[in-house]
């Protein structure tokens, strides 16, 4: 993309847009058009069903609920369809791939919409935030906005699962970096300034909504994510995914009572880095505010007002 | 001390497997398994499962209905999809596991761990159903109520310097639950979708 060059694409929040992860959506309302992506949402979207929405619902039901997402943002026209959100990502490119390649799957889907007056041929692209600004924008272009660079700031690059996998090498998930060991988080950081750490961690799994609904099966998996980003001498931890974000940071008191451990790391969102780095406004633009385990460091590099 | 030699006069029954092949979203992928372990080597809670993916297929060739599905893998998958991208034989697991789990909630199977993730997807659906998105705070309350009101106590007292850490920092709203404009329309192609899978 040339230095001026604006594209439009359509936003899926995602619901925990409007509750846990508000920071990750209000940093990335600031980032994405410094870098020329303009967004609109998509009208009335819905919940895109998570990993446990077939469980409850139905498989078809589940698959509808993209359907209809999917059925509101073609009414904006063929633009691109983007999330920050890594399940959402899932449920929706995953949903998508296979309208455009089951044609009783695609037909089931239709028939469903019909009942809401809604209907969709499968000509749309479900892509990733992170996607969009490694193939569309590019690292050097995001390094060409930094104004306040975080000089000194060291940062546990923590990828997580869903936003690479089962996607991110295959054509239609944009070929944008691998399932085991992606660069594309470390590569934001240092745009930014700061320094990436060595991190074995990176594609760990936090146990997803298993941590959610049970977390004494899964503290342990949190537990090796703090250790290693303390042992690398880690200020932050930085994050794509929602939830990765809240179980990572919620449940480090937890995990102290249960290991006698003393974690306190902070847990952030690239884009919240970004924003910070842009010389954008710390609570404004990037939500420093919404963490509940606070960066002292990274708060003092915030700029503030103006 | 050597194994017994299997039973010659035995045949395996292969109707449940079949079963698997037609019914599991991905079972039909099912036969390409080569019992290599790599997804149970790739598991990041293997260890809380009573069988890893790659024995849990094995036995579903093997016929072994009743312990397949009281079996506790489903439901501690964590949807990493770690075994997903790398089987060699592009079995997707994670699906397989996931629609596993589906199909022991609607046949009325449950197996330790399970009771939790079939009430969790419960409380989800109610929410996305009901207002068209996740309610955080209104799931996480369905879902400790759903063990009744001494374990709803002991849940909410658990986690309630979190949930008032989230209130405080935004992250947690009080008032009427977020909620799509179009309740009736998303409500009718969810009511449809579930009469359309029905009818097979």
């Amino acid at each position: 993309m040339s230095d001026n060059k604006k594209v439009r694409m359509t936003y899926y929040p995602g619901c925990s847009s409007q509750g846990s992860a508000r920071h990750l959506d209000e940093s990335l309302r600031a980032v994405l058009p410094e870098m020329g992506v303009e967004i609109d949402d998509i009208a009335d979207w819905n919940c895109c069903g998570a990993s446990v929405g077939h469980i409850g619902g139905g498989q078809l039901p589940n698959l509808s609920l993209t359907g209809r997402n999917l059925a509101k943002a073609r009414e904006r026209g063929t633009q691109d369809v983007i999330t920050g959100c890594a399940a959402c990502y899932l449920n929706t490119h995953g949903g998508n791939e296979k309208i455009k390649a089951d044609v009783k799957k695609k037909a089931q889907v239709n028939e469903a919409l019909a009942a809401g007056d809604l209907k969709y041929d499968g000509d749309l692209k479900v892509r990733h935030v992170c996607e969009v600004l490694v193939n569309d924008v590019g690292v050097d272009k995001i390094k060409d906005r930094v104004k306040n660079p975080l000089t000194g700031l060291k940062v546990a690059g923590y990828v997580g699962c869903q936003t690479v996998r089962p996607f991110a090498q295959t054509q239609a998930g944009g070929e944008y970096d691998s399932y085991d060991d992606p660069n594309f988080l470390d590569d934001f950081t240092e745009a930014c300034g700061a320094t990436a750490v060595p991190f074995q961690n990176k594609t760990s799994c936090c146990g997803g909504s298993v941590a959610v609904m049970s977390p004494d099966r899964t503290l342990h998996l949190i537990k090796n994510i703090l250790e290693e980003a303390k042992e690398a001498g880690a200020d932050v931890i930085s994050t794509p995914c929602p939830l990765c974000q809240t179980n990572v940071e919620m449940y480090q008191d937890q995990i102290n009572a249960k290991y006698g451990t003393d974690y306190k790391i902070p847990v952030v969102f690239y884009s919240q880095l970004m924003a910070v780095a842009f010389g954008m406004d710390g609570d404004k633009d990037a939500a420093l505010q919404r963490n509940t385990n606070a960066s002292d460091k990274l708060d003092k590099l915030a700029k503030r007002g103006g | 001390m050597t194994a017994p030699l299997p039973n010659p006069g035995k045949k395996y029954d292969l109707d449940f497997a079949r079963w698997v092949y037609d019914n599991v979203n991905g079972g039909d992928k099912m036969a390409l398994c080569m019992q290599c372990g790599v997804c149970s080597g790739s598991c990041p809670i293997g260890t809380n499962m009573d069988h890893g993916p790659r024995k849990l297929f094995m036995m579903i060739r093997a016929g072994m209905q009743e312990a397949v599905m009281t079996s506790n893998t489903p439901a501690n998958c964590t949807s990493c999809y770690r075994c997903v991208v790398r089987c060699p034989r592009s079995v997707p697991v994670t699906y397989i596991l996931q629609d596993l789990l589906a199909k022991q909630a609607e046949l009325g199977y449950r197996a330790k761990d399970s009771n939790e993730n079939i009430a969790f997807a419960k409380s989800f659906w109610w929410s996305a159903r009901a207002f068209g998105r996740t309610d955080e705070r209104l799931v996480t309350a369905k879902y400790y109520w759903s063990f009744g009101p001494a374990e709803f106590w002991k849940r909410s007292m658990e986690n309630l310097k979190i949930a008032l850490g989230f209130i405080k920092k935004g992250r947690m709203h009080i008032g009427m639950p977020h909620s799509v404009k179009d309740k009736k329309g998303l409500k009718a192609i969810l009511d449809k979708a579930r009469e359309i899978e029905s009818r097979g």
